[in-house]
């Protein structure tokens, strides 16, 4: 009988071939040119690091990247504290209604972000219906609330958009736990409180850790919710988008962009620490 | 002897013809030419049809492909091969203008080939260096809500003081908008006595009105400040307002401030080693006639001297002698350094 002239191996990493030349065509090799556009001088000739010695030794920047993990880790924690109860109640009490709390999740994120961002304004405008259900109708404040432009209502906005991701990473991990595990813990006398701490929350350890890193990484890129709301917040992603849009500086754009990476990456490192020692715990 | 045959004689005289007829609209196309020209998209698009290409067609009985984009991918496209360029006629703005033609990547206009450059103002030509001119232009000024500032600020000083005041909350460019280096920081500092040299003029200015200020991202953010009532003024295009009002918000009005705003243009470039039938395109885009069908399309003014706006455009538009063209390449060198220092004493 004729054996096949290709070992085992090889052809199953042919297989990986395709998804190997798309992360090497699009991932890999922008990203080594956008490492090199930020050490290469602007007139194109020579090496130099004085843009990376600006954004880490300014304090303007330096402030930056702290606002940008300051942001993201403010947005991930609201998003757990909301997104938790929420995907409890959906896995174990919603029962036949699960399904329209999933497409409700899920539905927002079917609109733009940018129309969901508007929204906002149009709710806390100065005459906006809040502060006109506050001012005029109810009477309960003599001069409108100014909640646009201001660091809370960008948090808000993030957790609007981001929550959704957290509940379904949640609910997928809670479905997947044995209740028998519960029930024993409270049959050797744990109360429900205790089951839950001791028991529960352990095992869906890894549903926040996903719901984490997905939120925190998407938060820690974003920039189009901040330029619509203002909050006087300078994240490096706005900070990114000047350099494009407005001065031009492709070389600095670089540079913060590659900051901006690895500060992702020592975040992802430090949560999934975290997330291992919880589990273990 | 060579053998004649019916069926042969047909089917050679059936393959003579359909070659015939293949080619018959390829030689006429190749004859009358075909060149690949620029516009914005949505309703630019459709004006840049109606008022430049149709005409062009008609004239010349060659075609012109419209490409949409954006005038930054149109000069890359261009500067990535510049001994056969893809676009034969680029619209772009007078600070790439002013780069692609530093960048020796243009034709230089004259008049032989151009005739209706005659009638556009030397001013808009000699800024690009005869490299291009431009063709429609709007203004920076202040826009405001009808129904809450019945007495509008007519001046740029009026508008800061009485901001700083907080008689209004005044919605403002944000600095991750590429023209607020020119629209805002540069026409309020000239307004107030600076200068691109002297721009603290405008910092000291956005000191005393910070509280009352808010920033938009975009133009239609601004639009919606001003509608929610976030905003009852602010700094804006003359056009936009315009198309604006056109769209049923007859409660916003614009004013050009008495120091005069800037000047927001589009200039008309033909790159190098494009074909020469794109002269006769931008001949037809300079005409007073497709001038006058673009402004009304658009609501925004053109640059030829000889177009006459109807009664309803002509107490809309501005006249450009009453605003200021922006020092584009002054401005390019400094303007890194406005945007950090907004960063670091505005914020927003």
């Amino acid at each position: 009988m004729k054996t096949s002239t290709f070992p085992t191996i090889p052809r199953r990493l042919l297989l990986t071939l395709p998804a190997v030349l798309f992360l090497l065509a699009f991932f890999i090799l922008p990203l080594v040119d956008n490492g090199l556009r930020s050490i290469v001088q602007a007139d194109g000739n020579g090496i130099t690091f004085a843009r990376y010695v600006q954004l880490l030794t300014d304090q303007f920047y330096l402030t930056s990247i702290a606002q940008t993990i300051a942001l993201s880790a403010a947005v991930t924690v609201i998003c757990v504290l909301i997104g938790y109860p929420v995907a409890y109640y959906l896995v174990r009490h919603a029962g036949r209604w699960s399904g329209l709390i999933i497409f409700l999740l899920i539905a927002p994120l079917l609109t733009s972000i940018i129309m969901r961002t508007y929204g906002w304004q149009v709710l806390f405008a100065r005459r906006g219906f809040i502060n006109t259900l506050l001012v005029q109708d109810l009477g309960l404040l003599d001069t409108p609330l100014r909640v646009l432009d201001t660091p809370g209502l960008v948090v808000a906005a993030f957790v609007h958009v981001l929550v959704p991701f957290m509940v379904l990473s949640i609910a997928a991990v809670l479905q997947g736990i044995d209740r028998r595990l519960e029930e024993s813990a409270q049959l050797l006398g744990a109360g429900r409180l205790r089951t839950f701490f001791e028991v529960t929350l352990p095992l869906s350890i890894d549903g926040i850790g996903t719901g984490s890193i997905l939120v925190f990484m998407v938060a820690n890129g974003s920039f189009v919710t901040l330029v619509l709301l203002g909050g006087g917040l300078k994240t490096l992603p706005l900070l990114i988008f000047q350099q494009f849009n407005t001065t031009r500086d492709f070389g600095m754009a670089s540079t913060m962009s590659t900051v901006l990476l690895v500060v992702a990456l020592v975040c992802l490192f430090l949560q999934l620490r975290l997330v291992r020692r919880g589990g273990e715990a | 002897m060579t053998d004649f045959t019916r069926r042969g004689l047909l089917q050679t005289g059936g393959l003579l013809g359909a070659a015939a007829f293949a080619n018959l609209p390829l030689t006429a196309a190749a004859q009358a030419g075909e060149i690949t020209v620029t516009a914005l998209g949505g309703i630019w698009e459709e004006a840049v049809k109606k008022a430049f290409v149709e005409p062009f067609e008609r004239k010349t009985g060659a075609k012109a492909n419209v490409l949409l984009g954006s005038p930054p991918q149109w000069l890359s496209q261009v500067e990535a091969n510049p001994k056969n360029p893809p676009i034969d006629v680029i619209i772009v703005t007078p600070d790439l203008a002013i780069n692609a033609a530093k960048m020796d990547l243009v034709d230089t206009f004259t008049v032989e080939k151009v005739p209706n450059l005659a009638d556009i103002p030397a001013e808009f030509t000699n800024a690009l260096s005869g490299k291009g001119t431009v063709f429609d232009y709007g203004v920076a000024g202040i826009t405001y809500n009808k129904k809450t500032v019945k007495d509008p600020p007519k001046s740029f000083k009026d508008f800061v003081d009485r901001t700083a005041a907080g008689e209004w909350t005044a919605s403002l460019p944000g600095i991750s908008y590429a023209v607020t280096p020119i629209m805002l920081m540069w026409a309020m500092a000239r307004a107030l006595g600076g200068s691109v040299d002297n721009i603290d003029p405008f910092f000291d200015a956005m000191k005393k009105m910070r509280k009352n200020v808010i920033f938009w991202g975009g133009p239609n953010d601004f639009f919606n400040h001003l509608s929610s009532g976030e905003a009852d003024i602010g700094i804006y295009f003359d056009g936009r307002t315009w198309a604006h009002v056109d769209a049923g918000a007859d409660w916003i009005d614009f004013i050009n401030p008495s120091e005069g705003g800037s000047i927001n243009a589009l200039a008309v470039q033909k790159p190098k080693n494009a074909k020469d039938l794109a002269w006769e395109y931008i001949n037809v885009m300079l005409s007073p006639e497709s001038q006058l069908k673009f402004a009304e399309m658009l609501s925004y003014p053109v640059t030829n001297k000889k177009v006459q706006y109807p009664p309803h455009l002509a107490k809309r538009f501005t006249p450009w002698q009453e605003a200021h063209f922006p020092p584009y390449e002054e401005i390019a060198k400094v303007r890194a350094q406005w945007v950090d220092r907004w960063n670091r004493e505005v914020g927003g």
